[in-house]
């Protein structure tokens, strides 16, 4: 390949640049004072960093910030154990147990991908109030536990997993869970990790689920406690920022430690196959 | 693909052993679909089938009435239309755009993974808060929006981002936000696409003299992607469609302004507020079955077309 | 005279910081409990549901109210729910299935009596309780000839004005839409904009308003009635507004906040009564207010008169404790009525006993608001729906950003209307 390095170093470096405006955006918003924000003299730097924002958004009683992070990380942990042991189990039989109407199964699992969540929200909250869900923590949880897209992807991981390595373990006498459990899992770390950070995200991320299940603000989620800001009638933009920032930074943080994995991870979703 | 004539051996005791063995494993998953993603789609089929304001039973039956209502129905017709020019513009633009950063940040020698970083970690970022940056501090209306001050620099006036139709610079603030934070996952995928490509492929077109760049671009890296650019289109198409949170935070302010909400207001939006502030949840539920079959028509279509290319020497 | 009320609420404070000390920790505790909403101690908990309030101290209030009434009754917990961002979805799902509040705060709807969401409290209603409220307050709360819910607090808007920057340019305030237009090019300059009405250019607030100041109605009988040449005109003069360049368009707030008239990035501001102690507080007694002005002297100035309503789940388990709680929170109860309206954002008591000796409705602002709402103040009837609202949004986004003609469109508007009203009356 030819160096046409100059050129695309610059281009990208001007790219990279815009790419984290918005962070930067946050991070000066949340270190400024209203008045700061909204003054006509723009200011690159805050001119004395008011870390006090962040103090008093914690301190906030009608936005409990902490209780929404600590929900949020709860309800994100216990999401990705769960539905990653439920769709890598889920997968391998897909892919490797023979049994009749196992393609059919797959077939379902598949066409769900296609409908819309939207379309299945208020039924799906149904079916959540009817098992007595409402305001618990489980409610909160379940839906996220099975996703469709998650078991796809572990069924087309699992199909390209080498037949020796289950013929050894069904020589040494292991049965179907055996290989699943000692052979199959330690070898996924990295799907795990990928759709695992992935899973992660989108539990965090989540809104309006935990908003309509969830009903004490102990049971707020940090993206329910950050559109408080949003709908509030006064905002204060310093505070709103600050909010994000917190909001996003654990996140980030993930996502820095473990984007390795995600890159692995890409392989399976549009390589070859 | 199916690895079901492998080492399975044809005793009884096999295959049942392996019948209870996939119904264990598979039960966990299929217990929750059922009861969290089929049932609420049989319900929701059923309520669109139905007359339900303000409940969600659905005894009223009206047969057809809702689809019918929607598809002449003038408002939902044009989110339809807003739709599918949005995916029209968006998708192509997501490709260009992921493809060419997969390239530009393949060709690096140095930084590479500092880019691939960099245009990636935006995916950590909700809908939700982009679209607040977005709004109040990147496109703010007023002069001390970030845009407006670049344009101070320069000399220009203001200019009211969100909020006036004419031009409808909203159109730009809703594009931006969803590139920044899908860019960087297609690139992700591209560059996993193009690490694949044996370079003994460029190395045998140099020798044939083919001119780096362009040409190799069009006979080497995007026949061999080629996989990978149907996921890409797949999946960046389907996503388009249900677009919702950034229209919906970046017009609507959830407040007392809703006025910008129809300068641009996809199916789902108009859903939004027809099933759950109308409470008019078997048009809502219809109109969510009609999005759906235009969704697997367009992936349908989209299939044939890439089908006609496969005639292509 | 307004300062006297303002020592009044001194008093208030100390008082509240009192209460507040001694009720926190049971209020803590009674509120604030385990996930199933069983309170140890109690026989019977109620959950309340409000939406965030905005203003600063309504969050502490409903929790004080609730702990009082507790003391009172000691087998009855209120468990308050206080709920942030998209009230309306939260609510309308809850409600739906069992496990809903007992109490909430809402606008009744036509469909939600149509489905049995709320319980009937004509009982709650004696002919002395009725004569209270306002014809609006409860023309708001009945359907089919039936009350099914109690008014808390009167909401009403106003079109705020700086009388300083108003006398500099010689302007009276406006009393029409004439005057208004003129006005606002005048008081408009540099970086501050003559009038606000929303990010929106007006879409949302002046929706009603416009049609209404044109002498226009919007349901008669249970027919659309708006389809007229007075609305079109209506709506054309707030396009005429917002082409005149004096509107603020991209304001951190919205209409319902007061921070653009504050700030100083305007010098008009439609906004509502519920602002006004943050107003006072900022500008003191700068600040002068009248209704919407009329379109014409065929049309008449406007405003709207809203507010909360509290409302029985039919679903509760609960009814009768629940309908006695609404009886002495808001029939019976009048110092805790009045703080609620009063002391936090600002509204007027549907009671008319309490509005009338109210000491802060005496005079000044707040006084004007009281008489424009009595005299000036229009609603939609509770068979008005959002789908409605929607038609009509759109066709004056169509109007005013796209710059359409507004007699087709309005036409237009009304047709949808008319097919929705058809829906909901079936």
């Amino acid at each position: 390949m030819r160096k046409r390095l100059p050129l695309s170093f610059c281009a990208l470096g001007l790219l990279a640049v815009l790419f984290l405006l918005p962070f930067y955006l946050i991070a000066r918003n949340a270190l400024m004072s209203d008045e700061q924000i909204t003054s006509p003299h723009w200011a690159w730097l805050p001119p004395q960093p008011h870390w006090d924002n962040f103090i008093k958004l914690f301190q906030d009683p009608t936005a409990p910030m902490l209780t929404g992070l600590i929900n949020s990380a709860f309800i994100a942990i216990v999401t990705l154990v769960l539905q990653m042991l439920i769709s890598s189990m889920a997968g391998y039989a897909l892919a490797r147990i023979p049994a009749r109407g196992r393609d059919t199964v797959f077939a379902v699992i598949v066409a769900t991908l296609m409908i819309p969540s939207a379309v299945t929200f208020v039924p799906t909250f149904a079916v959540t109030a009817y098992l007595g869900g409402v305001n618990t923590r489980w409610g909160i949880v379940a839906p996220g536990l099975f996703s469709a897209f998650s078991i796809f992807l572990f069924r087309q991981f699992y199909l390209r997993f080498p037949e020796d390595v289950e013929e050894a373990g069904r020589l040494d006498g292991l049965g179907y869970f055996g290989i699943y459990r000692h052979l199959l899992l330690p070898n996924s770390l990295n799907i795990l990790m990928a759709l695992g950070v992935l899973t992660f995200i989108g539990s965090w991320n989540s809104f309006l689920w935990p908003l309509v299940i969830g009903q004490d603000p102990s049971a707020w989620t940090v993206q329910v406690v950050l559109s408080t800001f949003l709908t509030a009638q006064t905002v204060h933009l310093a505070q709103l920022f600050a909010a994000a920032g917190v909001a996003v930074a654990p996140l980030v943080l993930v996502f820095l430690l473990m984007q390795r994995y995600i890159v692995e991870g890409a392989k399976f979703s549009g390589g070859k196959e | 693909m199916s690895s079901l004539s492998s080492s399975v051996a044809r005793r009884p005791n096999a295959d049942r052993s392996a019948t209870i063995a996939f119904w264990a494993f598979i039960s966990p998953a299929l217990i929750g679909l059922t009861l969290f993603t089929l049932i609420p789609i049989g319900w929701g089929f059923l309520l669109s089938l139905s007359h339900a304001q303000n409940t969600i039973h659905f005894t009223h039956f009206v047969g057809l009435r809702n689809y019918i209502d929607l598809l002449t129905d003038e408002e939902f017709l044009r989110s339809l239309a807003t739709i599918v020019v949005f995916a029209a513009f968006i998708v192509p633009l997501t490709y260009a755009a992921s493809l060419g950063l997969a390239l530009m940040v393949n060709r690096v020698a140095t930084g590479r993974s500092f880019f691939r970083t960099v245009f990636f970690i935006p995916s950590a970022v909700s809908y939700v808060a982009a679209s607040l940056i977005w709004r109040v501090s990147l496109f703010n209306g007023l002069s001390f929006g970030f845009a407006n001050h670049l344009l101070s620099l320069i000399g220009l006036a203001p200019i009211v981002w969100i909020g006036t139709a004419n031009p409808p610079w909203y159109w730009l603030v809703l594009v931006t936000v969803r590139l920044w934070l899908q860019v960087g996952f297609f690139m992700i995928i591209f560059l996993a696409g193009l690490q694949e490509i044996p370079s003994s492929l460029y190395e045998a077109a140099a020798v044939d003299g083919a001119d780096p760049g362009w040409q190799m671009l069009r006979h080497i890296t995007l026949p061999q992607l080629r996989n990978t650019s149907i996921s890409v289109l797949l999946l960046s198409l389907i996503a388009a469609f249900q677009a919702f949170d950034e229209f919906y935070s970046v017009l609507g302010s959830g407040g007392s302004a809703n006025g910008n909400i129809s300068l641009a207001r996809p199916p789902l939006v108009y859903l939004y507020s027809l099933a759950l502030s109308n409470q008019d949840f078997g048009r809502g539920a219809a109109g969510g079955f009609i999005l759906t079959g235009l969704i697997v028509a367009i992936t349908l279509i989209q299939g044939r077309i890439v089908r006609f290319g496969e005639a292509d020497p | 005279m307004l300062r006297s009320h303002f020592n009044h609420h001194h008093l208030c404070v100390t008082r509240r910081q009192f209460l507040r000390t001694t009720t926190a920790v049971v209020g803590g505790v009674l509120a604030g409990c385990t996930d199933s909403g069983g309170v140890p101690g109690a026989r019977v908990t109620l959950t309340q549901w409000y939406h965030q309030y905005g203003e600063a101290g309504t969050q502490e209030a409903v929790l004080r109210y609730a702990a009082e009434y507790t003391r009172r009754y000691p087998d009855i917990a209120i468990k308050v729910v206080w709920v942030p961002g998209d009230y309306g979805t939260k609510l309308s799902t809850a409600l739906l299935t069992a496990g809903g509040p007992d109490i909430f705060e809402d606008a009744l709807t036509f469909p939600m009596v149509g489905a049995s969401q709320v319980v009937p409290l004509d009982d709650l209603f004696t002919p002395e309780i009725r004569r209270e409220f306002s014809a609006p307050d409860l023309a708001a709360n009945t359907v089919g000839g039936k009350i099914y819910g109690v008014r808390m607090i009167d909401d009403t808007g106003l079109l705020y004005y700086r009388k300083s920057l108003l006398q500099a340019a010689g302007i009276e305030p406006p009393t029409t839409m004439d005057a208004l237009i003129s006005a606002a090019k005048r008081l408009s300059s540099g970086d501050r904009k003559g009038l606000f009405v929303g990010n929106d250019g007006g879409i949302s607030a002046l929706l009603t308003l416009a049609p209404w100041s044109a002498g226009s109605e919007f349901l008669s009988d249970n027919r659309i009635v708006f389809d007229t040449p007075r609305t079109a005109a209506a709506y054309e003069r707030v396009r005429e507004l917002i082409a005149s360049g004096a509107l603020l368009i991209g304001a951190p707030t919205d209409w319902a906040d007061p921070s653009a008239l504050i700030q100083g990035l305007t010098a008009m501001q439609w906004g509502g009564l519920w602002s006004y102690p943050a107003i006072y507080k900022a500008l003191g007694d700068d600040v002068g207010v009248v209704p919407w002005p009329e379109l014409d002297d065929q049309g008449a100035p406007v405003t709207f008169a809203g507010g909360w309503s509290q409302m029985i789940n039919a679903q509760s388990r609960h009814i009768d404790e629940a309908k006695r709680f609404v009886r002495w929170m808001w029939l019976e109860n009048g110092a805790l009525a009045q703080d609620w309206a009063l002391s936090y954002g600002f509204h007027v008591p549907p009671r008319q006993s309490i509005a009338r000796n109210a000491a802060p409705l005496q005079s000044g602002v707040p006084a004007q608001a009281v008489r424009i709402v009595q005299q000036h103040g229009r609603l939609l009837p509770p068979i008005w729906n959002s789908a409605m609202t929607t038609a009509l949004s759109d066709a004056l986004t169509n109007i005013i950003q796209k710059g359409r003609p507004a007699a087709p469109e309005v036409a237009a508007a009304a047709r949808k209307c008319e097919r929705e009203l058809e829906r909901s009356l079936e």
